[in-house]
């Protein structure tokens, strides 16, 4: 059975003055357990919108949504908030990290809200921060360390709770290459080793190159999808190949890092 | 961390934000501390001024209190709804909506408990120079004790206990929630070019001026009836002076292309136009509560200052008696006799001048009135007494009603054809009027100055109940010796000698006025407290903004120095801009003020602003340095 069942979803922005648009077009998809899903497409292909009702975070026009056995979309606002705080881990572009809390608190963050026993927290923080190479810096303010740490600390925050499920929006967006490298090792260690089911926005093959399924998004439509074989690198020059069929800008094509 | 240490540890890293708010607060506290600590004081039920104190304590309580209600409302609204983005990420960290509120009131309820207990602390400190600053303001002789009452700790406390949840809650109450999505755009939602309308602008204009105009001619019969309508024309008219008349300022600015491609000016102007916008309620709030500060401090110290020139204008004479009826005359140098002794006795110099008054009726109007006739020689010499000079002559069928300066604003005095009738002699005269020499007596309305003939021919046949004499005393130092004048003034028999003086007049107006001084000086300070706060607020909230844009310019070749300069300028716009305008409010309250006093409230009222001037100044670059060093810091 799949983990994430999404059925003719549409999401539709737009005034009663009859300007629409359609940024999500009757899209089905399923993510089974375990799955490390790679969600690509030109600028305002519908992508982030995707991710963003995907996870709650925005409310559907049209469609079902069943996440975990549970459908989404008949939940009351209060039931929805406990699902998220203990089935969904989020990161973040801009980490999103709130910045009157040390990266150890905002890890801990979503137990607190949970009310975690102190002593439980810092076990849990301890394994989760030496797993993501993060331990040193735990006692500091979220603006003075690196981007690629202040990217680990939100994901560590994203899976402290053992999700079945987390959303990443463009993680390594605003990343080095070497940082990239790092958080994205990481979420893929994550996937195959606590079978943590992802599903990532990305426009940046180097990091999609680490999806086990990529689903290619047009004007709010599936336009294509691609599986990976055995190798990365041919995975990544597939992966190059579509995105010049889909014509997108050329900013949203990568030089190539590896 | 627990749940309470997180709301703690958003509130003490936030603190810089807060720093200004709770500044405030704990004034605010503090004040209303100190003047409950007079009002439940066990000593002050022993004096007979228990009810006055009492009544204006209370009334300066309910102002603070209820001022003190909405700065904090839309503070914390402020503050609240400018964490909108946090929201949204602890949304996604799956709190619910009944969590965040919890959060949020927990958060709120820290700073109110600290703001409540530094408060009392500060109020605490100060409170014993307020009892003997007070008590010697009553002239009380020996100081009131160092004493709190515990209801004035539990009435601080529990009223702004309650206030600060109550707050929480409203605000919290009305904050919307629908997705998340939301909350994270807010944060960074596009601007609207800004727009104005021209008849609205105009319309801003025409209140304001129509104010000020009202002000400027009221007069003291006046400005009674003409206080709410000035209210009720220049509050709209400041709000649409910052709301359209300031866009449309900038884009007349814009239009002038040579001064806006020159150099920074583009980047000025164009950014002012927005935060103008942005701020225009924040302005007019800021605007408004100076405007209020200066013009109630200014008035009532420009009254206190000048309580000594009042009592001049409607008291000519230092000290002066009055006798009425032969029988009365006779006794009257013995009745005045110990005044004059304790006069030398203090070695306080005197001169004295007696004069015969007589006395007619005159008919104005329908209505008879009683006056005093006053010869012309002997009004010369009075005159000379306060080294004036009579500025005329005066015939036989002459005469000069002598009235005072309040008296023509409130009705016409009598002037024109007179005709003077006693028991047993009648004569008509044209009269005018000149500023009165002789102080007012409870026998008569007025005092009458007719040539020495006609006094002679009206004296010759007065009845004995018509004599009257008066006596003139010009006292050395009379303001320093006024405790002492009035002490012994009314130790005269009024049944026999009627006293009059300027000490006691003065002693009164300077009494009512300190209290007023008192009670309103500190609400001044809280509410300029208060504008400065929310100016503090609203620029530490830009600065996030205005730093990725500093950040976006430097990368195209902005230097440190040009940044400084149109930093500088952005945060004085925001500065003075309502200060200067407050300040111009204020001058047309003080004009209307003028219209009614004798003395000139233009030294008070310019040190008293001069004053103000300089914390806005010190403030100013406190907050400009705070504000550039964290541009700096990214640049």
């Amino acid at each position: 059975m799949s983990l994430l069942e999404a059925t003719n979803i549409s999401k539709v922005y737009g005034s009663k003055r009859g300007i629409e648009h359609k940024a999500i077009d009757n899209i089905s998809l399923s993510i089974e357990k375990g799955e490390f899903v790679g969600v690509m497409g030109p600028s305002g292909s519908g992508k982030t919108t995707l991710l963003n009702v995907l996870s709650t975070i925005d409310r559907l026009s049209a469609g079902t949504l069943t996440i975990n056995g549970e459908e989404i979309t008949r939940l009351s606002k209060g039931k929805l908030a406990k699902f998220r705080r203990r089935e969904m881990g989020f990161i973040f572009q801009d980490f999103n990290l709130l910045d009157t809390l040390t990266i150890a608190e905002n890890i801990m963050l979503p137990l607190t809200l949970d009310g975690w026993k102190v002593k439980d927290m810092e076990n849990k923080l301890a394994q989760i921060a030496n797993q993501l190479g993060i331990d040193t810096i735990l006692r500091n303010r979220s603006f003075e360390v690196s981007g690629g740490q202040m990217q680990r600390a939100a994901i560590a925050r994203a899976i402290i709770h053992e999700p079945t499920i987390i959303f990443a929006d463009e993680p390594t967006g605003n990343l080095d290459s070497k940082a990239s490298r790092q958080v994205m090792d990481a979420l893929s260690q994550l996937n195959s080793q606590k079978e943590a089911t992802t599903l990532m926005v990305t426009h940046d093959p180097f990091a999609a190159s680490f999806c086990e399924r990529i689903l290619f998004i047009k004007d709010g439509k599936i336009f294509n999808e691609l599986h990976k074989g055995d190798n990365r690198q041919s995975f990544f020059q597939e992966i190059l190949n579509v995105q010049s069929m889909l014509g997108g800008d050329t900013d949203d094509l990568q030089t190539v890092r590896i | 961390m627990t749940f309470r240490q997180f709301a703690f540890n958003n509130v003490k890293r936030n603190s810089r934000q807060y720093l200004s708010y709770f500044f405030s607060c704990m004034f605010s506290v503090a004040v209303f501390f100190i003047y409950a600590v007079i009002m439940f004081h066990p000593e002050i039920a022993n004096y007979d001024f228990q009810d006055t104190v009492q009544g204006g304590i209370t009334a300066a309580e309910v102002i603070i209190f209820s001022f003190s209600f909405l700065f904090v409302l839309y503070s914390t609204g402020a503050f609240i709804k400018s964490r909108k983005k946090e929201y949204g990420i602890l949304m996604t960290l799956g709190i619910s909506k009944s969590q965040l509120n919890r959060l949020l009131i927990l958060e709120n309820t820290i700073i109110g408990l600290v703001s409540i207990i530094t408060g009392i602390l500060v109020g605490m400190l100060f409170a014993n120079l307020f009892i003997m600053g007070f008590s010697s303001l009553l002239g009380l002789e020996d100081s009131l004790g160092f004493q709190i009452s515990w209801k004035a700790l539990a009435l601080t406390f529990v009223s702004y206990f309650i206030m600060f949840e109550l707050n929480s809650l409203i605000v919290v109450w009305t904050l919307r929630v629908n997705s998340i999505v939301h909350l994270f755009q807010g944060a960074k939602a596009p601007k609207r070019t800004p727009r104005f309308s021209w008849i609205l602008a105009t319309i801003g204009i025409g209140l304001v001026i129509a104010a000020y105009y009202l002000a400027w001619t009221s007069d003291m019969a006046s400005i009674g009836y003409r206080m709410m309508p000035i209210l009720a024309l220049i509050i709209p008219g400041t709000y649409l002076l910052f709301t359209q008349f300031s866009v449309l300022f900038i884009h007349l600015l814009k239009k002038n292309k040579h001064l806006y491609f020159n150099k920074t000016n583009l980047l000025t102007v164009s950014d002012l136009g927005y935060k103008l916008k942005d701020h225009a309620r924040l302005l007019f709030f800021v605007t408004i509560l100076s405007a209020v500060a200066f013009t109630a401090s200014g008035v009532m110290y420009g009254m206190f200052e000048s309580a000594e020139t009042e009592a001049t204008a409607n008291i000519p004479q230092d000290v002066s008696f009055i006798s009425k009826g032969i029988d009365n005359i006779e006794k009257m140098d013995e009745e005045i006799k110990p005044f004059t002794t304790a006069l030398e006795e203090e070695k306080i110099d005197y001169q004295s001048l007696a004069v015969d008054l007589t006395q007619a009726m005159v008919t104005n109007n329908d209505r008879e009135t009683r006056v005093n006739l006053l010869s012309y020689s002997d009004y010369q010499s009075l005159l000379a007494l306060n080294e004036e000079e009579a500025t005329r002559d005066l015939t036989d069928d002459k005469a000069i009603v002598l009235t005072f300066s309040y008296e023509m604003s409130f009705s016409n005095p009598i002037a024109g054809e007179l005709t003077l009738q006693s028991e047993n002699y009648q004569e008509t005269v044209q009269a005018d009027n000149a500023l009165s020499i002789v102080n007012s007596n409870f026998h008569t309305g007025y005092t009458v100055v007719v040539s020495d003939q006609l006094y002679d021919q009206f004296a010759s046949v007065a009845e004995p109940n018509e004599h009257y004499r008066y006596l003139a005393l010009t006292v050395d130092d009379w303001v320093a010796n006024a405790e002492y004048i009035r002490e012994h003034v009314e130790q005269v028999d009024s049944d026999i000698v009627g006293g009059s003086d300027k000490a006691s007049s003065y002693l009164v107006l300077r009494n009512t006025l300190s209290y007023a001084l008192f009670f309103g000086m500190f609400i001044s300070v809280l509410f300029f407290l208060a504008a400065g706060s929310i100016l503090y607020f609203k620029i530490y909230q830009d600065l996030d903004k205005d730093i990725r844009q500093y950040q976006a310019l430097y990368r195209i070749g902005l230097t440190i120095s040009e940044m400084k300069k149109i930093a500088t300028k952005q945060v004085a716009y925001l500065f003075f801009i309502p200060f200067i305008l407050a300040v111009i409010h204020a001058g047309f309250a003080f004009k209307a003020l003028q219209n009614m006093l004798e003395s000139s409230v233009l030294l008070p009222s310019v040190t008293l602003i001069s004053g103000y001037l300089l914390v806005y100044v010190i403030y100013f670059f406190f907050i400009r340095g705070l504000y550039i060093r964290k541009i700096k810091h990214v640049m």
